[in-house]
């Protein structure tokens, strides 16, 4: 048990009716002991049963146990006590997305963005969704002339989710051509959103690079913000072996460029311009 | 002004065009080592701030698998920063948004060789 598990179950222990089981059943859920964190939710729902935040995380343990029907009556109890709860629109949102019931699902995301608080992971999901809804007729059917019948290795929900994937990993491929240089675009998070980086070996460890490289955005905007220098445009850094270039784009993402050294710094900063404004309008289309 | 072991470094790089001052920090704690600044410019934020975006952008790249940094730039609004580092000390310029970067990043990777 960590040390703050056991210190919220004391605080329980010595007071059965503080809140705190919130706390304690979400360190739970975070550490996979589903089963003792329901245990924990709903004998604390026994004496706050009209505490949005107690539902919310009951909906979101079923969630983790595959209960997605529980969990959407879990949600929809939340937002009957507080109709603004951004995490239970994003749960319904999450729900009906698993269901294939995509309008609906951008519906609800979309209020959560609104009310969201910059929470990145509202923005991802709201995004696939949105793409998603793109290649598909919102309810897990096909549009009319769009490519592929659906019928090839799996649901349309499924197929259209390959498609945005693909959409995804291709989106910078005409602009970086052949060269030794690749592009990713990442979310606040720094998930990568869009884009590929393969190793000489043939591995995609987009996601490593992306997780290592994001937390130079913020210091780059906290420097610019407290020199008065207004807002950054690019950081560009060189090493014995790359040059990496990356930019905002929009209110959250950031898009970033690795060449080899061979290519040429100003080549560098012009894909970067290309593959920023590409990112934009990819993520503007469908925000 | 006392002459430093920096004071040729930092006299080549503030004479470029567009550049508001010049300093020499320490990269482990951001504390100015030495440095020729215009007034308004504070010496003390821009050590800081540029030792911690160099040091996240070394420790980044590092864990990337990108190797070592060897020079760095920010491009904002209004004004630049160029940074390159040798051992735990980077030289910092600071400059106008219209700054011709490549001398500068030509002159900045040429002197760094004095951070000794």
């Amino acid at each position: 048990m960590s040390d703050g598990i056991r210190r919220l179950s004391d605080e329980l222990a010595r007071d059965p009716s503080s809140l705190v089981f919130i706390q304690l059943g979400e360190e739970l859920r975070r550490t996979g002991q589903l089963d003792l964190a329901l245990r924990v939710a709903l004998r604390g729902l026994e004496r706050h049963p009209h505490d949005a935040d107690a539902h919310d995380l009951l909906a979101r343990i079923h969630v983790d146990r595959g209960e997605l029907t529980a969990a959407f009556d879990e949600w929809d109890t939340v937002l009957k006590l507080a109709p603004d709860h951004a995490g239970a629109r994003k749960g319904v949102g999450y729900v009906l997305f698993k269901q294939g019931r995509l309008a609906e699902a951008e519906r609800y995301l979309s209020q959560a963005s609104a009310q969201g608080g910059g929470d990145p992971s509202i923005a991802t999901a709201l995004h696939m969704v949105r793409r998603m809804l793109h290649f598909s007729d919102g309810v897990g059917g096909y549009v009319a002339g769009a490519s592929g019948n659906g019928t090839n290795g799996g649901t349309p929900l499924a197929e259209a989710g390959r498609r945005v994937e693909e959409e995804a990993r291709r989106l910078f491929a005409d602009i970086l051509g052949e060269g030794e240089q690749t592009a990713l675009l990442l979310d606040a998070s720094g998930l990568v959103t869009a884009g590929v980086y393969m190793t000489e070996e043939g591995r995609d460890v987009a996601q490593e690079v992306g997780a290592s490289l994001a937390g130079i955005r913020e210091d780059a905007a906290r420097a610019s913000e407290h020199l008065g220098l207004g807002a950054w445009s690019s950081v560009t850094f060189e090493t014995d072996v790359a040059t990496v270039a990356m930019a905002p784009v929009l209110d959250d993402s950031l898009v970033l460029v690795a060449a080899a050294r061979s290519v040429p710094l100003g080549l560098v900063r012009r894909v970067l311009q290309q593959c920023a404004r590409r990112a934009g309008a990819w993520l503007g289309a469908t925000s | 002004m006392s002459t430093t072991q920096f004071t040729g470094l930092i006299t080549a790089l503030t004479r470029q065009r567009g550049v508001l001052g010049c300093l020499v920090v320490s990269e482990r704690d951001g504390i100015v080592v030495d440095a020729d600044v215009r007034a308004g410019v504070d010496a003390a934020a821009v050590a800081a701030l540029a030792a911690a975006l160099y040091r996240r952008a070394r420790l980044c790249s590092e864990a990337a698998g990108l190797s070592t940094v060897s020079f760095l730039q920010l491009e904002s609004e209004h004004g630049q920063i160029c940074a390159a580092g040798r051992d735990d000390l980077v030289a910092v310029v600071v400059a106008e948004a219209g700054a011709p970067v490549a001398q500068l990043r030509t002159v900045i990777l040429q002197s760094v060789d004095s951070l000794v």
